[in-house]
C-alpha cells in the first residue's frame, strides 16, 4: 500500500542526498515529499534537476522555505505553518540528517 | 500488536542510539531492519558494525551513499554481504513491510 | 492518533512550531534522546504504543 511520506532537511550538505532518498521512494510507488529547510542550495546540476523532474512525475513535490530556493532550482515555496499542517496528513516523517 | 521495527539511519552521530535500540528491540523479540544511507555510512566503518549486523535481522547500508562519502564499494564492511551493499529500496522495504519507523 | 516525539537535540524553534502543529488536538508523549544515558528500554515500549514516531533532529 503506498504510504505518504515527507523528508525534511535542514542542512546544505544532506539536501541533495534526502532528495535522492525521496526520489528513491517515489520509484517503489510512495507519496514521496521533501521540505529543504532554512539552507540555502547552490543552483542544481542536471542530476539533481532530473532528479526533481522525477519526483514531481511521480507526484511527488520538493518544497522549501527559502525564497532563493524557490527562485533557483524551482522548489515550491512553502511556510513553517503550511509544513507542519502538510506533516499532519503524512504517514512517515523523516527529519532527515542534522541541522 | 507490532512486532516488527526499521530503522534508517542518515546521521553518523547516532551510532550509541542505534545500538541502544537495536539492542532493545531484540530484547523485546521484535523483528528489526536497518537501513544506513548518505553520511549514515561512516557508521559501517564502526569496529563493532559487526556485532550490529549478527545482532539485527537485517542490515544494509546505500552503496551509492557509501561511495560518495569516498569508500570503494568493493571494500565491503565486516557483517554485510556484497547483496547488502544496495539501494533506497532498502528504505521502501522498511516503509512498506515493518510496523513501526524510526529515523535516526 | 498518538504520536511520539523523540529529540536528538533540545529542539529549535521552528521544530518546536513543527511539533506545535503536528500535535495539535492528538495524544502526544515525547522522549529525550539528548539526556544523559537514555533509557532505550523504555524508548521502544513508547515506538510500540505510539501510532506514530518522529524523531526530530
Amino acid at each position: 500500500m503506498s504510504k505518504k511520506v515527507c523528508f525534511m532537511i535542514p542542512n546544505k550538505d544532506y539536501a541533495l542526498d534526502g532528495m535522492r532518498s525521496t526520489l528513491g521512494l517515489s520509484v517503489e510507488n510512495h507519496y514521496s515529499y521533501c521540505v529543504v529547510l532554512n539552507a540555502e542550495l547552490d543552483e542544481f546540476d542536471d542530476y539533481n534537476k532530473e532528479n526533481l523532474e522525477w519526483i514531481r512525475d511521480m507526484e511527488g513535490e520538493v518544497y522549501s522555505n527559502v525564497e532563493a530556493n524557490c527562485q533557483k532550482n524551482d522548489l515550491k515555496p512553502i511556510t513553517i505553518e503550511e509544513l507542519g499542517q502538510k506533516l499532519r496528513e503524512m504517514d512517515i516523517i523523516v527529519p532527515y540528517g542534522t541541522y | 500488536m507490532a512486532n516488527s521495527l526499521g530503522i534508517f539511519v542518515t546521521n553518523p552521530d547516532n551510532w550509541e542510539h542505534v545500538k541502544g535500540v537495536v539492542k532493545a528491540a531484540k530484547n523485546k523479540g521484535l523483528k528489526v531492519k536497518v537501513f544506513f544511507s548518505w553520511t549514515g555510512t561512516h557508521l559501517a566503518k564502526k569496529p563493532d558494525f559487526k556485532d550490529l549486523c549478527e545482532l539485527a535481522d537485517d542490515v544494509s547500508i546505500c552503496a551509492d551513499s557509501y561511495k560518495k562519502v569516498g569508500y570503494d564499494v568493493e571494500d565491503v564492511p565486516a557483517g554485510l554481504t556484497p547483496e547488502k551493499m544496495a539501494t533506497q529500496a532498502q528504505h521502501g522495504a522498511i516503509v512498506e513491510e515493518y510496523d513501526k519507523y524510526l529515523t535516526l | 492518533m498518538k504520536i511520539l516525539h523523540v529529540y536528538r537535540h533540545e529542539p529549535a524553534d521552528f521544530t518546536k512550531k513543527l511539533v506545535e502543529i503536528v500535535s495539535e488536538g492528538r495524544e502526544t508523549e515525547s522522549f529525550n534522546l539528548y539526556e544523559d544515558n537514555p533509557d532505550y528500554d523504555k524508548l521502544v515500549d513508547m515506538i510500540l504504543e505510539a501510532d506514530q514516531t518522529i524523531c526530530w533532529w
